[in-house]
């Protein structure tokens, strides 16, 4: 059309075109061009790859394709050790095979309800470390959905059967766990006790008094850490093991509904404890402020006397502060006057997310973690483990703490024993909080807790509620 | 030639586009919402039943702190609109008036905090309002104001303040630029007929400054509102909620039942959000009306 018009007409179309051109407004020239733009550049940032991965081209050999391949690890921080063994296993593999891992470090108070949401809305990451416990693992990740399934992985087998119920779901195994078992305990700065002439004490009448001594000593008697949101419940769940032992198969009518929790008297005794210990300033002024981060510090300082924790912490402080070598000593918790060992099988462990364009690269790299060079280093470079959950790898445990935890009885910590009650575990630390700062009782929380078992279990069409 | 003459009424029609993408991006979700609130849909089944209206006489039934955390978000929403909008008109007529010096540096400084992300703010303020280690208290101690040291974050009657406080110091920035443009628009030859008449700043303030700021601070009110009801960012980032549940708000609430994979209950929630934001606002624009017809 334009070929077949006469010259002069296209003179005066183009100037027509430049005069229309020179009256609009340039300001609104350039705002068009920058409007087209930014609709490039979306339509261009929405066909990018997730986790910074680049799309080789179909022409590209394979190996150079899985130079850029990046895996994202998504954990809390006290998911993962200190040491940052994880990490440099991590650097290891990449050497190995170019696969690249992004670990995303979340705070232990988000990172629950994070994971979650990622997972709803389909953006959850390649690896996730998980809180694994086998009354939870369907609530939590609901694996089925989720997850790849590893039960046909060859190192499934040299993992100790027990921790396998807590990463599988209809005998399906999803999961890798490293972790071994683990022991809660108040550890002692041995030397503060001797200067004091204080025993390890076993009724909480003692406790208290141990505490009291301390306090006019000038120091604070224990580190409390509410900012993980998860420390402060520990006395709660962790003393379970003294729980079966006053009431006939508890954890079966708990778990059948035949029983409320708020029957078991002893939770609500040791919350008004707990409540005690505030008041009487056992905790400190800053406990509300503290995390657990800081208890190794403070505790290596002589600033505090006492810290509630798995027997791992112990080693960790050691390697991280040498001069407490030797001075940390363990008791059980005396809360309620109780004197048995409670152990937890269960810990985080790590799943592949079942929607990763990686999923093979992810595999890969639990392959290599799970060889007995990698297992080995795994447990040398992580001080805060005494013993990993796999066959034939030794323990790190210290003969003074395996004498002291065989001269008690034992039993399973509440929330591997007790369903809905891990799911809510972050709520309870959040009622505590409440509790401390004088805005709930002992006897609401105990409430809360049993109305969100019920729901949690209503949610979950439960037959032992439902029915 | 400009593409539009703004002088002529187009065809209703002409806004069906715009209209479209509302309805598909805005509307229908919020509706969809609502929808899913009648049902008992979460994460632990597949299938998902009609309930009626249990989740919302489960919100209001006083079982659950629903209605405090409604509570606090109504709470939250009033004192930051105040606040920000207050101190905004304070600093745009500071900013704009001829004796101050400096002002864009000013104005930039006090923007700033604007465009940082909330979690930097978070952490940042988390840090600064430590009662032991802290900048704030440190600084009143050595102040001599050691009675004026708190813990700000971590006293349930104070985190709600603390963190209406840190919101205004974040979000203050932007309500002075658009006031400072609301202030630009208003002919000087007022303010000359005003001093003619020997009238003072305050005078000048009250008679001519706030009356022709009208539009803008009704526009700020929806802005601060629409804001504050949606709050989430800055609470989740300072407090997580807590101590306690002491400063939940409907959003974090959302949250955390959409975490805890009852998606029902946090439809529930967001659907009652979404009838508030919705009423409140047409309300006040219905009132700002007749100021644009004018």
């Amino acid at each position: 059309m334009k070929g077949r018009m006469p010259h002069k007409a296209s003179v005066y179309l183009a100037e027509g075109r430049q005069a229309r051109f020179k009256k609009m407004n340039l300001p609104r020239c350039i705002a068009a061009l920058l409007a087209v733009c930014m609709c490039l550049a979306a339509v261009t940032a929405c066909g990018s790859l997730p986790g910074g991965a680049q799309e080789g081209t179909a022409a590209e050999p394979q190996e150079a394709r899985k130079k850029d391949v990046t895996l994202t690890f998504g954990s809390h921080q006290s998911g993962l050790p200190t040491s940052g063994v994880v990490q440099e296993l991590a650097k290891e593999y990449e050497a190995q095979t170019g696969v690249k891992i992004d670990f995303q470090i979340v705070s232990d108070a988000q990172w629950r309800d994070l994971l979650k949401v990622k997972l709803d809305a389909g953006e959850a990451y390649d690896i996730m470390n998980v809180d694994a416990d086998p009354l939870s693992l369907v609530s939590r990740i609901n694996p089925e959905q989720n997850c790849v399934e590893l039960t046909d992985q060859e190192w499934v087998s040299r993992m100790n059967p027990i921790v396998l119920d807590g990463i599988s779901v209809n005998s399906k195994v999803y999961g890798i766990q490293f972790n071994g078992i683990r022991r809660s305990v108040f550890f002692y700065n041995k030397k503060i006790f001797a200067d004091l002439a204080l025993q390890i004490p076993t009724t909480y009448e003692a406790f208290k008094q141990v505490c009291q001594a301390v306090k006019d000593s000038g120091l604070t008697p224990i580190y409390e850490a509410t900012q993980n949101g998860w420390h402060q419940v520990l006395p709660v769940c962790e003393t379970g093991s003294y729980y079966v032992t006053l009431y006939d198969d508890l954890y079966e009518k708990l778990n059948k509904n035949e029983m409320n929790i708020k029957e078991v008297k002893e939770i609500e005794i040791i919350l008004n404890e707990m409540k005690e210990f505030a008041e009487l300033g056992f905790f400190g002024d800053n406990f509300m402020n503290q995390s657990v981060e800081g208890a190794k510090e403070a505790f290596a300082k002589g600033e505090v006397a006492m810290f509630n924790n798995d027997t791992g912490w112990a080693a960790e402080t050691e390697a991280e502060f040498p001069e407490t070598a030797g001075n940390i000593g363990i008791f059980v918790a005396p809360w309620s006057d109780n004197q048995t060992v409670s152990s937890n099988p269960t810990c985080n462990a790590y799943f592949i997310n079942k929607n990763s364009k990686y999923v093979e690269e992810a595999k890969g790299f639990f392959a290599f973690l799970a060889e007995p060079d990698s297992l080995a280093k795994f447990l040398e470079g992580a001080p805060n483990l005494v013993s990993l959950c796999w066959k034939d790898t030794p323990s790190k445990e210290k003969p003074e703490y395996e004498a002291y935890f065989n001269s008690l009885p034992a039993g399973v910590v509440m929330q591997v024993g007790v369903s809905y009650i891990d799911p809510q575990w972050m709520d309870i630390g959040k009622d505590i909080d409440a509790m401390y700062v004088g805005i709930m009782t002992p006897e609401e929380i105990m409430d809360n807790i049993s109305l969100r078992r019920d729901e949690l279990a209503e949610l979950a069409q439960d037959p032992a509620w439902v029915n | 030639m400009c593409l539009l003459n703004f002088n002529k009424t187009y065809p209703t029609y002409y806004a069906i586009p715009a209209l479209l993408l509302f309805v598909i991006f805005f509307f229908l979700p919020g509706v969809l919402g609502i929808f899913y609130s009648f049902t008992d849909w979460n994460s632990l089944r597949a299938e998902v039943n009609f309930v009626g209206l249990k989740n919302y006489l489960k919100i209001f039934s006083g079982q659950y702190d629903f209605v405090k955390y409604i509570l606090n978000t109504v709470r939250f929403t009033g004192l930051t609109m105040i606040t920000k909008t207050v101190f905004g008109i304070i600093f745009a007529m500071l900013l704009t008036h001829k004796l101050v010096k400096f002002q864009n540096i000013q104005r930039m400084v006090i923007f700033i905090p604007q465009v940082m992300s909330f979690l930097i703010v978070g952490l940042v303020f988390k840090s600064l309002l430590n009662p032991v280690t802290g900048f704030f208290n440190n600084f009143l101690k050595s102040a001599g104001l050691s009675v004026l040291a708190r813990n700000w974050l971590s006293d349930s009657n104070l985190a709600l303040s603390t963190v209406i406080a840190v919101d205004t110091w974040k979000g203050v920035g932007y309500l002075m630029i658009i006031v400072i443009a609301g202030i630009h628009g208003i002919s000087s030859d007022y303010y000359e007929a005003a001093q003619i008449d020997g009238a003072s700043f305050l005078q000048k303030t009250w008679h001519i400054t706030l009356p022709l700021l009208k539009p803008v601070i009704l526009n700020v009110t929806v802005l601060n509102l629409t804001y504050g009801l949606r709050v989430f960012d800055i609470i989740y980032a300072l407090t997580n909620g807590g101590p306690g549940h002491a400063t939940e708000v409907i959003n974090t609430a959302v949250y955390s039942e959409f975490s805890k994979g009852n998606y029902a209950m946090g439809t529930t929630l967001s659907g009652i959000l979404f009838v508030f934001v919705m009423l409140l606002s047409f309300f006040i624009l219905r009132v700002l009306e007749p100021e644009e017809k004018s």
